[in-house]
């Protein structure tokens, strides 16, 4: 067996309160993830990131298709699956009324696990995750990230073969995040398999092996974060800083020739074109007809966020699916305002 | 064979570790203690002032109303709150079948129950001086019924929502219809035919009738029947809750 997850054909089709169709969010999808690799699934809101991962994971029934968890039919027996499989979902699910001790121990008892190994591993995971201090306390007063450490500790208590985690660093602090993200590269090590649901494209650029790109319940893309770059290389940039501004500078910038779209970037500005050599020379020239120093210039190559735009028909800069007001200001495209 | 019994050990003591969890997590919490706790104290101070009533009685009636209140009151608050509060999800991804799950909740309803029907049991014998007529009949009743009621809450809890108010109302209502159609205010003897007739679709009468047979030694139902249909609903209760919950994953509760 190489594969920890087998997906074939898989459909949700949420029915309908009255007797209409019903609501398709995950439609007819294939996908592998290889023993052993941290796997992202990514996709804009209402894609079918969260649907697909319950299906994953027992909570949500399938409309069709065969899901096979480390070699197990989930619609056989998933019994035996569920046993090598840890969940940290969405939102922390932690017991807020037990101590950080009781959640583990519980947990520990759900999978099994021997008195001695169950306490063993739970001294092992709260040193780890500097919830030591705190073990009798209750969960109730853990800050965000405590709980978020804290129900990563349950989820891998039982040293899963595969890891599910449900976005697993939005709202915390950078000292949370990367304590999380250490811990994955750990478990990854280690031969846990990681299946990761994100909206953190930069986080699964560093984590992944591989990532699966969803949009509209269908998988648009599937590879390495560095071969889907490469597939997009008419996304590339050119960065620029001035030691001024001028008026109307976002218009000027936008008006050059080979510039498909300009992003401001805290004092930056972002100049997308499919060809940053052409562009440079009209850009100097630029700087000199208008006075400004240049502070910085770099050429960039496409990112995983702007891979993932590209796939998911979002404008550049545009992550959320329905930008504030003040994004929509920041953002110019050619010849017309967004 | 081994792997079955093994199999069944597991998803047993599965059903045993959620039941403790609740236990732990849940009886002190305000809702368990106003619907289970107080709720049938409550009702039976209101019908009794001013009645005339042996304390064997009153102990009977306490004893009925506290096994159908209590029990039935943890499915409709815990399984809503846990789905709201996301640990529901902890314990269906858990290696368990959903049966064993629902089981460890009836239990955590059934032992409430237990406990609740003990105490006023305890107090009607020490300070009422309430003589018990079959004391084992008095446990096993309690038992049966506190696991009877218990499932029906369960079915409660089982419809697809994350709020627990969406659960209360529909369940106070129908356990309110269910206890005033009981023979529990009014005994049987008293009703009318059709009053009587209509009593007999209660599992609440059974109940009753079971606690009368233990406590006073009398009953107008036959003991064996009370307990068919006492053991025969839980059973009945139990399809609706495990449809309502594949149900549940179906739509993505």
């Amino acid at each position: 067996m190489s594969h920890a997850i087998e997906v074939q054909n898989l459909t949700k089709i949420y029915p309908s309160p009255g007797k209409g169709a019903g609501f398709l969010a995950v439609d007819q999808i294939n996908f592998t993830v290889k023993q052993g690799e941290i796997f992202g699934f990514l996709g804009p809101n209402g894609a079918g990131k969260s649907t697909t991962q319950r299906m994953l994971t027992t909570l949500l029934t399938p409309t069709e298709g065969q899901i096979l968890i480390l070699g197990h039919d989930l619609a056989d027996d998933a019994y035996p699956a569920k046993r090598q499989v840890g969940l940290v979902p969405e939102e922390s699910n932690v017991y807020i009324e037990l101590t950080a001790w009781d959640n583990l121990m519980f947990t520990g008892r759900l999978y099994r696990m021997s008195k001695a190994d169950r306490t063993a591993r739970a001294e092992e995971l709260l040193k780890d995750f500097g919830l030591w201090d705190k073990k009798d306390v209750k969960a109730e007063n853990f800050s965000k990230g405590m709980k978020r450490r804290l129900s990563i500790a349950m989820a891998i208590i039982h040293k899963p073969a595969l890891l599910f985690l449900d976005e697993p660093t939005p709202g915390l602090d950078v000292q949370s995040a990367r304590t999380i993200q250490n811990h994955i590269r750990q478990l990854s090590a280690e031969g846990t398999t990681v299946f990761m649901s994100t909206h953190q494209i930069e986080e699964a650029n560093q984590l992944c092996d591989r990532v699966a790109i969803i949009n509209h319940g269908k998988i648009a893309a599937i590879d390495t974060p560095e071969k889907l770059k490469q597939t997009f290389q008419q996304v590339q940039s050119v960065e620029i800083a001035f030691t001024s501004s001028s008026e109307g500078l976002e218009e000027k910038l936008t008006n050059l020739p080979d510039v498909s779209t300009v992003l401001k970037i805290g004092d930056k500005w972002r100049l997308y074109t499919d060809s940053p050599p052409d562009l440079l020379p009209h850009l100097m020239k630029f700087s000199e007809k208008e006075n400004l120093d240049i502070v910085s210039l770099n050429t960039l190559a496409p990112s995983l966020e702007d891979v993932f735009l590209q796939i998911t028909g979002k404008q550049i800069g545009s992550v959320s699916e329905e930008p504030s007001p003040q994004k929509a200001d920041m953002r110019r495209k050619k010849g017309k305002q967004s | 064979m081994k792997n079955l019994w093994t199999r069944t050990f597991d998803e047993l003591s599965q059903a045993w570790i959620v039941t403790l969890k609740d236990i732990k997590v849940y009886y002190l919490r305000p809702g368990m203690i106003m619907f289970g706790f107080l709720m049938p104290f409550f009702m039976f101070f209101s019908f009794s002032v001013r009645r005339e009533m042996a304390a064997g009685e009153g102990m009977s009636r306490l004893l009925a109303l506290t096994i159908f209140f209590t029990a039935a009151a943890a499915g409709p608050f815990i399984i809503p709150t846990e789905r709201r509060l996301g640990t529901y999800d902890r314990l269906l991804a858990a290696p368990m079948s959903l049966l064993t799950l629902l089981l460890g909740k009836i239990a955590v309803g059934a032992f409430f129950a237990i406990v609740v029907s003990s105490v006023a049991a305890i107090v009607g014998i020490l300070f009422l001086d309430v003589s018990v007529a079959q004391p084992a009949l008095m446990i096993a009743g309690i038992f049966i019924g506190a696991f009877t009621f218990s499932t029906m809450g369960l079915i409660f809890g089982s419809i697809p929502t994350r709020n627990p108010g969406d659960v209360q109302m529909p369940s106070t209502l129908i356990r309110w219809v269910l206890l005033f159609v009981s023979g529990v205010f009014v005994p049987l003897s008293e009703m009318s035919t059709l009053a009587r007739g209509i009593s007999y679709l209660s599992p609440l009468t059974y109940a009753q009738d079971l606690m009368n047979h233990a406590v006073l030694g009398t009953g107008e139902l036959a003991l064996w029947l009370n307990l068919s249909i006492l053991f025969l609903s839980g059973v009945i209760f139990l399809l609706p809750s495990i449809k309502l919950h594949k149900r549940g994953r179906v739509l993505g509760y």
